[in-house]
Formats: C-alpha cells, structure tokens, sequence
C-alpha cells in the first residue's frame, strides 16, 4: 500500500514537472446544450490548432471547460480557470451572453480573454483591458451586407424582416442606423415571431412597398420557409440580403430553389485568399468529415493568436495581455491586430466577408479584392 | 386591394387546415369528455411518419395521406384502448395529467430517436404557386385545403350515414343511455379516439411540405386547437370547421395589418370576446 502511494506520488511529480513545461490555456465553450451543434464547430477548430502547435514546438495543456450555453455557468468556469488552474488565457465563450457575462470577470482576475466569434458590440465597448475580440461585431454585420449592394447598384429602398428575439432586433437596429447614413428610406419594418407558419401576408405587404432590398434576419429554418412564400407571392427585389445565421448554413443552400443569389455575410470562407485559409479548409474535412464553419476558424486563430502570446510571456497573464495588444499577425483570417476605434477596445478590426449562393455553392463576391466570383446584381428573378 | 385579397386566401388555406387539428380534439371530447392535451404531439408523430415515407420509400406526403391515416388511426386506438379508457371515470385533473405524460413521452421519444433538428420537407411543389391577377395561390396550401375538405366530407357522412357514426353521437349525446341501448361504448371510444388521431396527424401530413418538423412542434398546435374548439363550441364538428376558418384569417389579416408580431394578439382578442358575448362557443350547446 505505502509503495503504491509513493509510485502514485512520484508519478503525479513527473507528471507535475511534465505538464508545467506546457502552456496552460483555458478554453470556455458550449460543448453540450442547445448551442452545442455550433459549439463543436468551434471545438474542432481548437483542436486543429493544438495539432498546428504541436507541430511548431509549442506544447499546450488545454483546461476544457463547459459552459453549457448559460452564462452563470460560463461565470464560474472562469473563476476556476483564473483562480485554480492558473491559465496563461482564455480562449471563448462562444455565445454572446456567455462571452459578455465572463468579460468583467477576466479584468477582475487579470486573465486575458480571447472571444473568438461572439458578436454582441458591448464586450468589446466596455473599456476592459483584458477582453480581446477575434471577429467582427455585430454592427459590421449589416455594414458589409449594404455596402457591398451599394456598391453593385443604387438601392434607394429596403425593407426589413427579422425575428422579434435579442438576434434579429439588435442586427437590425443597427442597420437602420447604417442606411440612413447611406441615405436608404425604409419602407418596411416587420419583426415577426418565428415559428410562424405562414408569412405570405407580411411577404405580400413587402411586396406592395416594392423595395429594392430586402433584408432578412432568421435562423434555419425559418430562411427556408420565408424565401419559398417569397418565391410564392412573386417578391423581386434588387437583392436579398441575409444577415448571417439562417442564410448561411449548409441546409439553406441545398434548397436550390429558392436559396439561389442571396446574398449573406460571413466571417470567414474557405476560398478567401487569406494565407492557409483553403488548407485549414482542406485539413479540417479531412479531419472531421464536414465543411467548416466561420466559427471553427475563428476558434483556430484564436487559439493560435493566445498561444502565440503565452509563449513569448512564457505564461505569465500580464505579459501575456501585452503580447495581445502590442503583437501583429496574420492567418486563416487574414490581419489580425486588436486596436481602439469606435469606442472598442482590443477589437480586431476583421473584414467581414459578403457570399452569395449559386445553385448551391457558396461563393465569396465582396470585397472584390477577396471575391472569387462575379456576383450577379440585380436579382435575376425566381426560376 | 392586393395584401387584402392575398391575405384573405392565405388565411382561408391555413385556416382548413387549423380546422382540420380542431375537428379532431372537438370528436374526443364530444365522446369522451376527455380534453387531450397530447393532441398535438400525435400530430407530430403524423409529421414524422410522412417525413419518413417522404424520405425512405419515396411517397409523396399527400399521397402518404393513405397510409398514414390507417396507421394513426390503429396507433389512436391503442392509446384509448390501454390508457385513456383506465381513466374514463377519474378526476378530469387526472385525465389532464394523462394526457400531458403521453404527450411528454412521445415528444421525447421523437428526441431520441430524430435528435432535435429540423426536417425540412422538398417536394417538387413546396415553393409553387398560381398567379391570380395580382395574388398567388400557394400550390401546396390549395391541394391540403381540397384534401380537408374531403376529409372533413367524410366524416360528415361518416356520423351521419352510418351505424357506427350514429352510435358514436349517440355516445357523444349521453354515454349512460347509449350504454343501455346496446351500444358497447368502450369500443365507440377506441374508435373516436382512433379518428381523432388520425384526423390530426393527416393535418400534420398536409403541412409537413410547407413546414418544418422538430419533436417540440407539437405544443403550439394543441394550443391552437383549443382556441379553435373552445371558439367553435366544445364537441361541435361544425364549429371546429368554422373556429379554424376564423382563426386562420384573422392570424393573417392581423399579420397584414397591424404586424406579425401582432397576430396572436388579434386571434386571442377576438377569442376572449366570443367567450364573452357567447361563453359555449359559437355553435356551443349551453350545457356542453
């Protein structure tokens, strides 16, 4: 018995001395719940990174935590990871409520926060020095979508449709405030509960307004129902745009019929011409046998990005936080440098990306120096 | 004039089918007195029976109509026969609990077995429409409304015409009397239940190409049937037809007219003040 407990001691001191030659990084994420279908996106993409890592000499020792998609929970994974595990960083959460709850607490702790693709606008805007931001927040979101129809034509109407949740009301209040920039009239502003079965008289009211644009904020489901009564009552604007979620996945495209020239935006492709965008694509179907998404890149870089740090602070949190504010990079998603504009702080200023479907396939068409295809403006009409 | 007469069609298209979930809780409860708050979970089972024929053997969801009709039927009937018949003369909080726990399990069951994604139906037909002057008329929605109105034909004729129609009202009338004239009413319930089921999981069938499914679809809709048969008058067939019509175009009117996010507010406005000026419904017996 005393032999076995001084084998035990023994190995939990090799093991000891082992691990603390690795870099302790925390990562917080949705790996069960309902967000867990998009959690594991971003999973998979830290995992690559960690291989990626690896691979240059840089030894991880990741502290996995949970979050379950509910922030109290997100809440207490951070004070153990900040005051038990005594991270370098932290990589996540992945949803908004969880990222924005956990932020104060990383100042608080002193532990530098990565988020990688939450985009609520106030983590970012609260003044904290700890808190970093991979993608672009919310607000770009509308910007990329109307600049980039701006660019193709001269809309002089929108109307917008948008589930009456936190999702869709927030995307659109900041549209409404970028088009009146744009000077774009709004003929029509209809939030509407989702899991509505027919929308063909809200479709039907759009369709009298006559709108050049049409902009529609739904999750997956819903996208498809609403552009097949679009299809129904004849609706033909300039353009569809769809403010991410709903328009964006794998199932919407295959609805050929209806998903066809719609435009949405993206933080990520796999065609975009960012150095090891296309292999990290390449790599990770291989890997997991799907398509990424933009959530498991962010995830990737993020993890790169705070590794890269951690190493040269060789694991100390406060240098580790001046790495990320002084340090320079650039990846799978293109520049990455966390600067103060806008009232943010530490926000990478990340180019959104504009896609648009054609029979299936989606193909990145703004900003032209990233398009690898010519978009088609105006809509040509439903076959 | 357009959003008008569009939102009109819509709203009679949906509502055939709305009447059609309603027919079905306002049979059970006519027989049985038993409100089946599981009513839409065997919808549900309905979708994904079509979802599975759609996918798997290829039918298309309407045709599956005829299989799934049987099918549910036999599966209603089981139900009655092994749970709902146990509880006939029990406290209605107890029915209630039943009825819930059934509801529970198969929603469930569906998790497990589908996961909780949504299915989304393709047909050839799911986006087409016919151009009317300047309204369409969605092509899916026009055939569930004909088959509705079928179903509910038959129906008609069935209690009407037939023996065992008969007996079921009879039953429905006063279950003792109709005990002691011979009628065995044990089995006049398997068979309400059996049709009651079958009715609302052909209702689940008919909009399965235009909707979506997932395990939890089911509690909107038992919702929307009460609100159909309370408005209709509780255990009147008539009524359900004609709460379903109500509701389906005033849900899209209100859509049109006020907002989408506004509808239910219409439709329930417009419940609460039939229940006041007429508390049994609109063909409600006083004593029903």
């Amino acid at each position: 018995m005393k032999r076995t407990l001084v084998t035990m001691a023994l190995a939990l001191g090799l093991s000891g001395t082992a691990w603390s030659q690795a870099l302790k990084i925390g990562v917080i994420n949705s790996m069960s719940g309902p967000e867990a279908p998009i959690g594991e996106n971003l999973t998979n993409g830290i995992k690559l990174a960690e291989e990626d890592l690896k691979k240059k000499g840089i030894l991880l020792q990741i502290v996995w935590e949970d979050d379950t998609g509910k922030p109290q929970i997100a809440m207490s994974a951070m004070e153990k990871l900040a005051t038990r595990d005594g991270v370098a960083g932290i990589v996540g959460p992945y949803t908004s409520a969880c990222a924005n709850a956990v932020s104060k607490l990383a100042e608080r702790y002193k532990t530098p926060l990565l988020v990688p693709a939450a985009a609520k606008e106030e983590i970012t805007r609260q003044g904290l020095k700890y808190v970093f931001r991979m993608n672009a927040p919310a607000d770009v979101y509308a910007a990329v979508l109307v600049d980039a129809a701006t660019g193709l034509g001269k809309p002089k109407t929108i109307a917008f449709m948008y589930e009456n949740t936190d999702f869709g009301t927030s995307t659109t209040k900041t549209a409404k405030e970028y088009v009146a920039k744009k000077g774009i009239q709004v003929v029509a502003d209809e939030p509407y509960p989702k899991g509505a079965q027919d929308y063909r008289s809200t479709l039907s009211v759009i369709k009298s307004k006559n709108p050049d644009l049409v902009f529609l904020v739904s999750y997956v489901a819903d996208a498809i129902l609403i552009m097949r009564q679009s299809k129904e009552v004849g609706l033909k604007p300039q353009a569809f745009l769809g403010g991410g979620a709903g328009y964006t996945t794998a199932q919407f495209a295959t609805e050929k019929a209806v998903s066809n020239f719609v435009f949405s935006c993206t933080q990520w492709t796999d065609d975009v011409s960012w150095p090891g965008a296309k292999d990290f694509g390449k790599r990770y179907k291989a890997k997991f046998g799907k398509e990424p998404t933009y959530h498991a890149a962010c995830a990737y870089e993020s993890m790169m990005v705070m590794a890269d740090c951690a190493q040269k602070a060789k694991g100390d949190k406060e240098q580790t936080q001046a790495a990320l504010r002084a340090g320079k990079w650039n990846g799978i998603m293109g520049d990455v440098k966390f600067e103060d504009y806008n009232g943010f702080t530490n926000q990478n200023n990340h180019q959104m990306l504009v896609q648009q479907l054609f029979d299936g396939n989606y193909e990145t068409v703004f900003p032209a120096k990233f398009a690898t295809r010519k978009p088609t403006y105006p809509f040509p009409g439903w076959k | 004039m357009d959003v008008f007469l569009q939102s009109l069609i819509s709203g009679i298209l949906l509502g055939g089918v709305y009447a059609l979930i309603g027919t079905g809780l306002t049979l059970i409860f006519g027989v049985m007195r038993v409100i089946n708050f599981a009513h839409g979970d065997i919808q549900m089972v309905g979708m994904y029976l079509t979802y599975l024929l759609f996918v798997h053997a290829g039918i298309d969801p309407f045709v599956s109509v005829l299989i799934t009709f049987p099918l549910m039927f036999l599966f209603g009937g089981l139900i009655q026969k092994v749970f709902i018949n146990r509880v006939l003369d029990a406290l209605p909080q107890n029915q209630i609990l039943l009825t819930i726990g059934l509801g529970l399990i198969m929603s469930n069951t569906a998790m497990l077995i589908f996961t909780s994604d949504y299915k989304i139906l393709t047909t050839s037909y799911s986006s087409g429409s016919v151009k009317l002057g300047g309204i369409s008329i969605s092509q899916p929605m026009t055939i569930s409304f004909l088959i509705t109105v079928a179903v509910t034909a038959a129906l008609w004729w069935f209690l009407k015409k037939t023996d065992t129609g008969q007996a079921i009202r009879a039953t429905a009338q006063d279950r003792d009397a109709a005990q002691l004239m011979g009628i065995n009413v044990k089995r006049m319930s398997i068979i309400a239940f059996g049709l009651g089921s079958s009715l609302v999981a052909t209702a689940g069938a008919l909009i399965a190409p235009t909707y979506y499914i997932y395990p939890q679809v089911g509690a909107a809709f038992t919702l929307k049937a009460f609100v159909i048969t309370v408005l209709g008058g509780m255990g009147s067939i008539v009524g359900a037809a004609l709460g379903g019509i109500i509701i389906g175009i005033s849900e899209s009117m209100g859509a049109a007219y006020i907002g989408a996010g506004w509808k239910d507010v219409v439709v329930f406005a417009l419940f609460l003040l039939v229940l006041l000026l007429k508390p049994s419904g609109l063909m409600g017996k006083s004593n029903a």
